[in-house]
C-alpha cells in the first residue's frame, strides 16, 4: 500500500522525506500546524529550529486563549482528581467542548470524599442548560439578560463582591448561599467559549474568593492535544505554541505566528501539516508538506505522507484531562504506519548538515 | 579509547589525592595509570585544577511546577537570548535544552530535580530526558497525599507505609523522598492558612511532625540511600529558625535532610523584627550529627520561585514582581509560581549573609550542600559568583560593601573569615552528595568511578574559572572545551527500583478506582515512553 506521494505520484517514503526537506530547505518562510502528540510535537519544534520555521496548533484560537491566561495572568488551578474527591460546588463557566462531557457525568453520580461537602451543586454560567451532557447534572443557571458569557462572570463577581449591577444576575441568591456554605468550589471553564478578559474575570472572582475561603478553577483545554503540545513546546524553547525560529532564536507571538493567519495573509511560502485526525485544504501559492493518515494523497500538496494516529495505530504520549497530565497511551489497534515524529526525523536526515534531530 | 589528563592539581578529597598529576580514563570510567601504554588523546590540563563531575542535589530544573513557571514567564526567558551580561533577566537558563548545556559548562555532570509529583512523573521524566550530557535524578513528593494521610491516621503498619513509599519510589522512577510542608497542602485545601511542625491536618488528625517521623522512618527501613529530604514548615517567615531547629531536633539520631535551610534562618529582632539566625542554625547543624543541609543561596537579581508548598507561595502572591501568579491544588501537594525580584535592600541583604553564614559557620562540608534552590533563591547560573564568594573573604566583603550595613550588623557574617579551600569545595560539591544520594560510581576520581571530570584554568578571578570550565567530560566524552559545548550527548535518569508489593499494588488500583473512578494504570508509564536509548540508570538501595 503507498504511503508517500509526491504530488500524486506514488514514492518510498525516503523519497518523499527527502523531496519534503528539499523544500524546508528553499522555503523562505515555512510554517508547521499540527495536532498530534507529545513526540510528535518534539520532532516538529526540533525541525522547526533547523529550518527557521513558525508554528502553531491547529486551530489554535481557543489554546491560544488558554495559554494568554498563563502567560498574561496566571491563576488558581486545580486538578481533576481533587475536583472529582473535593468539589461540594461546581460551576461550569461558558460551555465545554464533548471530550469533556463524560467527567463533567462523572462528576455528576459521585459525590466529595474529602473536605467534608456532602453532596454536589452545579451552576452554569450564561450558556446553554439543556445540553445532552447536562441532563444528569441540572445545573442552576446563572444569567443575565442581554449579556454573554463574560459580562455575565462580571456581575457575577459583582454581586458577590456585594456591588451594584444594572441587571441582576438569576438565580444569584441561591448561588451565593452555596457558595457560602461550600467547602471548595471549583469552576470550570475552557478557552473556547471564553475570551481573555472573560478567563480573567473567572480567575478574579476565584481570587477574590479565597481571600476568606477556598476555590479553584478546573482547566479542561480546548484541545488535549493541544495542551501537550503546549507543554512540550514550553519546555523545549521556554514558549508555548505560535514561536517562530525565523530569526535563530525562539520567539512567541500569538499574533504574528498564527499560522493560520500567516497562510491568509500570504506570509508563508511553505506550510508542514501533521494530523493524522485531519486534514490539510491546501493554499493556493504555498508548497505543502501533507503529514496525514490516508490511502490518496492531499489534493495539491507537494507531498504527502501518511502517518499513524497517536494512540490508535501508534503507542503515544498525550495530555490526559481526566488525571490533569501527560499519560501514556497504548495503540488500540496497532499499525504499519509511521509515527509523525519518525517521518519528521527522517526529513531532517535529509537536510543540509545531515544531522539527526535531537528528539 | 584511553584518555590522558595531563599535569592537573588534582582535588580528590574521597581517594586523597591533592597535588600534580595525571589522571587516566578509559573509554567511560576512569583507570589507573596504564603501563606501558600510550593515549590516545591527551588533554593538557597544565594549570589547572582537576575534580570530579559536580552534583547538585536541589535544583528544581524540570516538571509540571518549573514549566507552569516558564509558561507563566515568557518574558523571562526572552530577555535570556544573547544581550549584554548585564541586562536585566539575562542570568536565568530557562529551557530544557539550555538547562544542560548551562550546567555543563559549569563542570555540573549530575542534577537531583528535587519535587517531583508522583502523578507528573512521566511529564517530569521527559523534560529531564530533554536536559542534555548530564545526568538526572528526582526526589517523589509525598506527604500531602490523602493515601499516606489516611494510613497513618488509620494506624497502619509501618510495613504498609513503606510498601507504599517503595511503589511510590519505583513506579515514579525517584531517586529519594521529599516531603514538602508535611500535610500543610491538605490542611490548606480545608482553608488552614498557616501550619507548623505539630499543627494537624484537618480531616486526618495527623500532625506534620507525625508525617514526617512516618516517612523517615520507612526511607530509613526500605534502605532508601537519600535520607528523607524534608523542606520544613513555615518556609520564609520571621521566626521560622524555631522550626527549623524543632525540626533539626526531631530528626533523633536518624539522618535526614533538611532543604534551603537559608530559607529558616529568619529571627525576629530587630526594628523590622526580621534578622539572622543563621548563627543559631549553623550550630544546631554542628553539634546534630545525623543532619544535613543544603543552604538555598539567595543572590540578588530576578528569578521565580517555584515550590510544591502551595501554602507558603499562596501566601507570598502579593510579592510577586511581576505581578502574576499561578497556584494549584494537586492530587498531593500541588504548588505556586511566584515571580520575585530580590532586592539588594534590608530585607534581601539579611537573606544573602543568613546563607553565607551558614555556609561558613557549618564546619563539616561533607554535611552542608550547595545550592540556590534554583530558581527559588536565585537562578543556578548565579553559582560561579558564590563559590567566589565562598572561597575569597575579600570577595565577600567587597560585595557586602554595597549592601544595607543595617542588615548586615544584624549576622555575624562580617566577622567570618573562613574561606573554603578547592579540597572542601570538591568535598560540597562532589563527593558528600555522591555519598549522600548513594551514588557511589560518582563524585570522586578514583580508579573505576564514572569519568565524569571537571577541569578549571586557575586564575584570580574564581567566578569566571567556574564560570566556563576549560574541560569538562562526561562518561569519558569531551562535552565542553573553553566553556564551549563541543559534544551533544543524553544523559540519563538515576533512579531506585524496589520491587513492588502485589498486596499494595491491589489495593492501590482498588483505590484509584473507587476514590477517582480510574485504573492505576494511568498513573504508570512504560520507559519506552521516554523515547531515548536507555533513559534510566539503576541505583541500589542499601542492603
Amino acid at each position: 500500500m503507498a504511503v508517500a506521494w509526491i504530488g500524486d505520484r506514488d514514492v518510498p517514503v525516503a523519497q518523499a522525506a527527502k523531496h519534503a526537506a528539499g523544500l524546508l530547505v528553499s522555503s523562505l518562510s515555512p510554517v508547521f500546524s499540527f495536532d498530534t502528540d507529545v513526540h510528535g510535537t518534539r520532532a516538529a519544534i526540533a525541525l522547526a529550529e533547523r529550518v527557521g520555521a513558525a508554528y502553531d496548533h491547529i486551530g489554535g484560537e481557543a489554546l491560544a486563549r488558554e495559554t494568554a491566561l498563563f502567560t498574561d495572568r496566571g491563576g488558581m488551578f486545580i486538578a481533576p482528581g481533587e475536583t472529582r474527591r473535593r468539589a461540594d460546588v461546581v460551576v461550569i463557566a461558558g460551555s465545554l467542548p464533548a471530550h469533556h462531557h463524560e467527567f463533567v457525568g462523572k462528576l455528576a453520580s459521585t459525590i466529595p470524599d474529602l473536605g467534608g461537602g456532602a453532596s454536589r451543586q452545579f451552576f452554569l454560567i450564561g450558556a446553554e442548560t439543556r445540553a445532552a451532557y447536562l441532563s444528569k447534572v441540572k445545573p442552576t443557571r446563572l444569567a443575565v439578560t442581554g449579556s454573554d458569557v463574560g459580562g455575565t462572570l462580571a456581575a457575577v463577581r459583582a454581586q458577590c463582591a456585594g456591588r451594584a449591577v444594572a441587571e441582576p444576575v438569576s438565580n444569584f441568591e441561591r448561588f451565593a448561599k452555596a457558595l457560602a456554605e461550600a467547602k471548595f468550589p471549583v469552576f470550570l471553564f475552557c478557552g473556547q467559549s471564553l475570551d481573555l478578559p472573560g478567563l480573567e474575570m473567572l480567575q478574579g472572582l476565584i481570587a477574590d474568593i479565597n481571600r476568606k475561603s477556598r476555590a479553584s478553577a478546573l482547566h479542561l483545554p480546548a484541545s488535549e492535544s493541544g495542551w501537550g503540545s503546549t507543554l512540550a513546546s514550553t519546555w523545549m524553547t521556554g514558549f508555548p505554541m505560535r514561536t517562530g525560529f525565523g530569526r535563530g532564536m525562539p520567539e512567541l507571538d500569538s499574533w504574528r505566528f498564527d499560522v493560520a493567519r500567516m497562510l491568509a495573509a500570504g506570509e508563508a511560502d511553505l506550510h508542514l501539516w501533521v494530523s493524522a485526525k485531519t486534514s490539510v485544504s491546501v493554499a493556493k501559492g504555498v508548497s505543502t508538506i501533507a503529514l496525514t493518515k490516508g490511502k490518496k494523497p492531499v489534493a495539491g500538496a507537494a507531498v504527502t505522507i501518511s502517518i499513524g494516529e497517536p494512540g490508535v495505530d501508534r503507542d503515544a504520549v498525550a495530555w490526559s484531562s481526566r488525571i490533569g497530565t501527560l499519560a501514556a497511551v497504548k495503540a488500540q489497534a496497532a499499525t504499519d504506519l509511521p509515527d509523525a515524529a519518525s517521518v519528521l526525523r527522517l526529513i531532517a536526515e535529509h537536510l543540509p548538515d545531515g544531522k539527526a534531530l535531537p528528539c | 579509547m584511553l584518555t590522558r589528563i595531563k599535569g592537573g592539581e588534582i582535588v580528590d578529597p574521597v581517594n586523597g589525592r591533592l597535588g600534580k598529576g595525571d589522571l587516566w580514563i578509559e573509554d567511560e570510567a576512569i583507570v589507573e595509570a596504564p603501563a606501558g601504554r600510550r593515549a590516545d588523546r591527551t588533554i593538557d590540563a597544565t594549570g589547572c585544577v582537576v575534580m570530579a563531575g559536580a552534583i547538585d542535589i536541589h535544583s528544581h530544573i524540570g516538571g509540571g511546577n518549573v514549566n507552569t513557571a516558564r509558561l507563566l514567564l515568557p518574558e523571562h526567558h526572552a530577555a535570556h537570548a544573547q544581550r549584554p551580561a548585564e541586562t536585566p533577566l539575562s542570568n536565568a537558563g530557562w529551557s530544557t535544552f539550555q538547562t544542560g548545556c548551562l550546567y555543563a559548562k559549569m563542570g555540573f555532570t549530575t542534577v537531583v530535580e528535587p519535587a517531583m509529583s508522583p502523578g507528573s512523573a512521566l511529564h517530569t521524566h521527559l523534560e529531564l530526558a530533554d536536559i542534555p550530557i548530564i545526568d538526572k535524578a528526582t526526589l517523589a513528593i509525598l506527604g500531602n497525599d490523602d493515601f499516606l494521610l489516611s494510613m497513618i491516621r488509620d494506624k497502619a503498619s509501618s510495613q504498609m507505609i513503606e510498601d507504599y513509599v517503595a511503589w511510590t519510589v519505583g513506579s515514579s522512577r525517584a531517586l529519594g523522598v521529599k516531603v514538602i510542608n508535611a500535610g500543610a497542602a491538605a490542611a490548606f485545601k480545608e482553608n488552614v492558612r498557616t501550619f507548623s511542625l505539630d499543627d494537624v491536618v484537618p480531616s486526618y488528625g495527623v500532625s506534620s511532625r507525625k508525617i514526617v517521623k512516618t516517612l523517615q522512618a520507612a526511607v530509613t527501613t526500605l534502605g532508601i540511600p537519600h535520607p528523607l529530604h524534608v523542606h520544613c514548615n513555615n518556609l520564609g517567615a520571621p521566626g521560622a529558625a524555631d522550626t527549623a531547629a524543632a525540626t533539626i531536633a526531631a530528626a533523633e539520631g536518624v539522618p535526614l535532610h533538611l532543604a534551603h535551610l537559608q530559607f529558616y534562618g529568619y529571627g525576629t529582632e530587630g526594628k523590622r523584627r526580621f534578622s539572622s539566625e543563621g548563627a543559631r542554625l549553623a550550630e544546631l547543624v554542628n553539634s546534630t550529627p545525623e543532619v544535613t543541609i543544603d543552604i538555598g543561596q539567595v543572590m540578588f537579581g530576578q528569578t521565580v520561585t517555584i515550590s510544591s508548598d502551595v501554602m507558603r507561595q499562596f501566601t507570598s502572591r502579593g510579592t510577586a514582581s511581576p505581578k502574576k501568579t499561578v497556584i494549584f491544588d494537586g492530587d498531593g501537594n500541588g504548588g505556586g509560581i511566584v515571580p520575585y525580584r530580590y532586592r539588594d535592600d534590608f530585607y534581601g541583604s539579611v537573606q544573602w549573609a543568613i546563607g553565607l553564614e551558614l555556609f561558613l559557620l557549618i564546619n563539616d562540608p561533607w554535611r552542608v550542600f550547595f545550592t540556590t534552590d534554583h530558581p527559588n533563591g536565585a537562578p543556578f547560573t548565579a553559582y560561579p559568583d558564590l563559590f567566589a564568594l565562598l572561597m575569597s573573604r575579600d570577595a565577600r566583603n567587597a560585595a557586602a560593601a554595597n549592601l544595607s550595613q543595617k542588615a548586615l550588623a544584624l549576622s555575624t557574617l562580617g566577622s567570618i573569615d573562613r574561606e573554603y579551600t578547592f579540597e572542601e569545595i570538591a568535598i560540597m560539591t562532589r563527593a558528600a552528595p555522591a555519598k549522600l544520594l548513594g551514588l557511589k560510581d560518582r563524585g570522586h576520581l578514583g580508579a573505576g568511578a564514572l569519568a565524569d571530570v571537571a577541569v578549571y584554568r586557575k586564575g584570580k578571578d574564581i567566578a569566571q574559572m567556574f564560570r566556563e570550565a576549560a574541560f569538562v567530560i562526561k562518561n569519558g566524552d569531551v562535552v565542553v572545551e573553553d566553556g564551549a559545548i563541543k559534544n551533544y550527548r543524553w544523559g540519563r535518569a538515576l533512579r531506585l527500583n524496589p520491587p513492588p508489593d502485589k498486596a499494595m499494588v491491589r489495593r492501590l488500583e482498588a483505590y484509584y478506582q473507587e476514590r477517582y473512578g480510574l485504573s492505576l494504570d494511568w498513573f504508570d508509564f512504560p520507559d519506552s515512553a521516554i523515547r531515548r536509548d536507555e533513559p534510566f540508570g539503576e541505583v541500589s538501595c542499601n542492603a
